[in-house]
């Protein structure tokens, strides 16, 4: 069990046509056991961070240490880290099983022990069946899955998953996060997954680091990026359906404080609602963006008029676009809801859950009524 | 009065057959999701419809004309596909005028014809652009429009937002239903994406093993599902399912699941003796009640608002709970029970994988 600390580490690719710095100046700490994700999209730095970790990337500056010894030195296999990839890399002329197994006979562990470990593997990842079989005569989902089972059968003391789960059968995924995420638990493997996938870092990960153009924006619980989300950025990333976002006049008097947002609605809640240093910070900011999840923005009465552009149930959840001032904001609701298109509704939302930011550098200002 | 009608439809490849005998009916502005997996033969069953392939037999009638002796240009059909297809040196405007060219439309004509369904899409600022100067959801909205600027009867999408980021695919999932309304024409729109088949559809035509195994509203589809592969298409998480058999006794009809008795509807005892596969959906766990299957809470794992559950019995069976995030969740190695709601309990069975009518 050991500790992964990512101290300024900065990634530059070096080329005529100019510099990319990928990574900058990043820093990160990973406890023993913890389960963490890179999240980002195609781009972020998230992929050559976990690159330098493996090896496979040099540190252009800064240090990465493991149980505080540092390891950016040295080569990819005296790291002791355990990687599944990507693109699964696995060994074509080696079945399934041997593919599993090929990093444990180099371990010592007496046979018998290297042989149940990979069978538990596969019947976890459910590819008992194909364990004979070669790689490429197998479908994507599965090599996913024997790629992940490889990494996952050593001894190691880091586990790096690239975009680990892409691939697999809706039908199984549900099933094989909750199993993996178990297991990941059970042996305290500190882990850090890649994943541009939001879904798949909320249901995994302890800790989620989201990452844009290089530079880290926040790294905290699934639950805390939901609640109180740093900036701009992170607040319309995380979530699903994205957060509502409007410009908006402020005012305040000494009984209430009001939003006036584009588009003529007026948001006023009572002094009380808010914290008095909130409250002090915005006599003095007469602009702000203003947040709202799809899931706080409720159908009933309330100052937000609109009419319905479309109501959508999926099964668990129901989606409705509603055209306010000629804007489209959406409301998510858990239960099944008909409104016609067309339709006049009233929308409501708590000062609790409001998220104010600053329009001009997107840094968050207030979560639910006190000062972020 | 149907706009489209396929009767008898298939299509083979050699001795390969894509599908066989299908049927499917879609009235005049009709949105109808051709849904099913990858290499089931959907982006076949367009093309057969846009007449750029034959089928193997059976026929099609657009506007209640079978169309087989019809040129493509001549249906009435516009098509629009994943990966956009733009003609790259083209402007956005002059790749929507290609069809209303092609049918020999005067300059002005065209033109106009442009400018309304830019205007509709919300693409008439970039019209002088390139495509490589358009992000993706403006071409998505270009290639769009192309399919709609001939005002065609019948509109083809093939799995349109598959190639956009999540947020733009969210955006057309809620904004298509009514430009596609506004453009009057018969929709069939082919996707893998469950959601978005319900988002969309005024009818889902489930395409499967070569045949259209359901073709209901969302709502049925969801709530009735023919088939239990069908419930297992529809859903994240997907269905859960258990081996068993139905019993009956004095106390009423039941299965044994995860070592336990589980009480179903009694309208099933009809069913006694038979083997059958048991279906819960994840919403329809019901935890913290008194009664119920016992089992542990194996590992938690948020799902956007939600939070999935992974339980597994004593037995060794186990099965997914979905809860909203704002309920009461318990933390891994719990132990629980769990009841399930009968709205998402379905039956099916074993041999045939067909839903029993309880």
């Amino acid at each position: 069990m050991a500790e992964l600390v990512l101290n300024r580490v900065d990634k530059i690719y070096r080329s005529r046509k100019g510099d990319v710095h990928a990574v900058q100046a990043l820093d990160l700490t990973v406890k023993p056991g913890e389960i963490v994700a890179l999240l980002g999209s195609s781009g972020c730095g998230k992929t050559s961070t976990l690159r330098m970790i493996a090896g496979f990337e040099d540190v252009t500056n800064g240090s990465i240490t493991l149980g505080a010894k540092p390891i950016h030195t040295l080569a990819p296999a005296q790291r002791g880290v355990a990687m599944a990839f990507e693109a699964y890399s696995l060994y074509p002329p080696l079945t399934i099983a041997e593919n599993m197994s090929f990093a444990l006979k180099s371990s010592k562990l007496p046979q018998a022990e290297q042989d149940s470990r990979v069978k538990a593997m596969a019947e976890m990842l459910e590819i008992s069946d194909i364990l004979n079989r070669y790689p490429s005569s197998v479908s994507g989902g599965q090599q996913q899955r024997a790629s992940l089972g490889r990494a996952l059968v050593r001894d190691a003391g880091l586990y790096l998953l690239d975009e680990p789960m892409g691939q697999l059968e809706p039908q199984l995924r549900a099933v094989l996060r909750g199993r993996i995420k178990h297991y990941l638990r059970e042996h305290k493997c500190t882990t850090i997954l890649v994943t541009h996938d939001q879904t798949e870092a909320n249901a995994l990960a302890d800790r989620i680091a989201v990452m844009e153009g290089g530079v880290l924006q926040q790294y905290a619980t699934p639950a805390e990026l939901k609640v109180c989300p740093a900036n701009l950025f992170t607040g319309t990333f995380i979530g699903e359906p994205p957060m509502n976002v409007f410009a908006a006049d402020v005012k305040t008097s000494a009984d209430a404080v009001s939003f006036m947002v584009d588009g003529g609605t007026t948001l006023s809640y009572p002094a009380a609602d808010m914290s008095a240093a909130l409250r002090e910070r915005l006599a003095t900011t007469p602009k702000i963006s203003l947040g709202i999840r799809p899931y706080a923005l409720h159908l009933g009465d309330g100052p937000v008029k609109g009419k319905v552009m479309a109501c959508q149930w999926l099964g668990d959840q129901t989606h409705v676009a509603v055209d306010v001032g000629g804007r489209t904001v959406v409301s998510v609701s858990q239960e099944r809801v008909s409104r016609a298109p067309g339709s006049d509704v009233s929308l409501n939302v708590a000062a609790r859950d409001l998220h104010l930011f600053d329009p001009k550098s997107g840094m968050a200002i207030a979560h639910g009524g006190t000062l972020a | 009065m149907s706009q489209l009608v396929i009767k008898s439809l298939s299509k083979a490849y050699k001795s390969f057959k894509v599908f066989d005998g299908l049927n499917l009916e879609a009235s005049a502005g009709e949105i109808v999701v051709i849904f099913g997996g990858s290499g089931t033969g959907k982006t076949i069953l367009l093309r057969l419809i846009a007449g750029v392939e034959e089928p193997s037999s059976g026929t099609i009638e657009i506007g209640g004309h079978d169309v087989a002796d019809i040129a493509p240009e001549h249906r009435g059909v516009g098509m629009a596909f994943q990966n956009f297809a733009l003609f790259p040196h083209m402007s956005a405007s002059e790749n929507i005028a290609t069809p209303l060219r092609a049918a020999g439309a005067a300059d002005d004509k065209v033109m106009a014809g442009v400018a309304k369904v830019a205007k509709l899409l919300k693409i008439d600022h970039v019209l002088n652009h390139s495509p490589r100067e358009l992000s993706n959801g403006q071409k998505q909205r270009t290639a769009l429009a192309r399919a709609l600027a001939a005002s065609p009867q019948i509109l083809l999408l093939d799995d349109p937002l598959r190639n956009v980021d999540a947020k733009l695919r969210f955006e057309m999932r809620l904004e298509l239903p009514r430009l596609l309304r506004q453009s009057g024409a018969t929709v069939l729109y082919v996707t893998q994406d469950y959601k978005e088949a319900m988002a969309l559809a005024d009818r889902i035509a489930v395409l499967a093993n070569g045949k259209f195994v359901q073709t209901a509203t969302p709502e049925d589809i969801y709530t009735k599902p023919a088939t239990l592969g069908v419930a297992r298409l529809f859903g994240d998480p997907s269905i859960n399912t258990g081996e068993t058999v139905i019993a009956s006794d004095s106390s009423g009809a039941h299965v044994v699941l995860g070592g336990a008795r589980v009480s179903v509807a009694s309208s099933y005892a009809s069913h006694a003796g038979r083997a059958v596969t048991f279906g819960v959906r994840p919403e329809a766990v019901e935890l913290g009640g008194a009664e119920g299957l016992e089992a542990e809470v194996v590992a938690v794992t948020p799902l956007n608002e939600r939070v999935v559950l992974l339980l597994q019995t004593a037995s060794g069976w186990e099965f997914l709970a979905s809860l909203p995030a704002t309920a009461k969740v318990p933390d891994a190695g719990a132990k629980i029970r769990a009841g399930f709601a009968e709205h998402g309990t379905h039956i099916f069975d074993r041999q045939t994988g067909e839903r029993l009518h309880g």
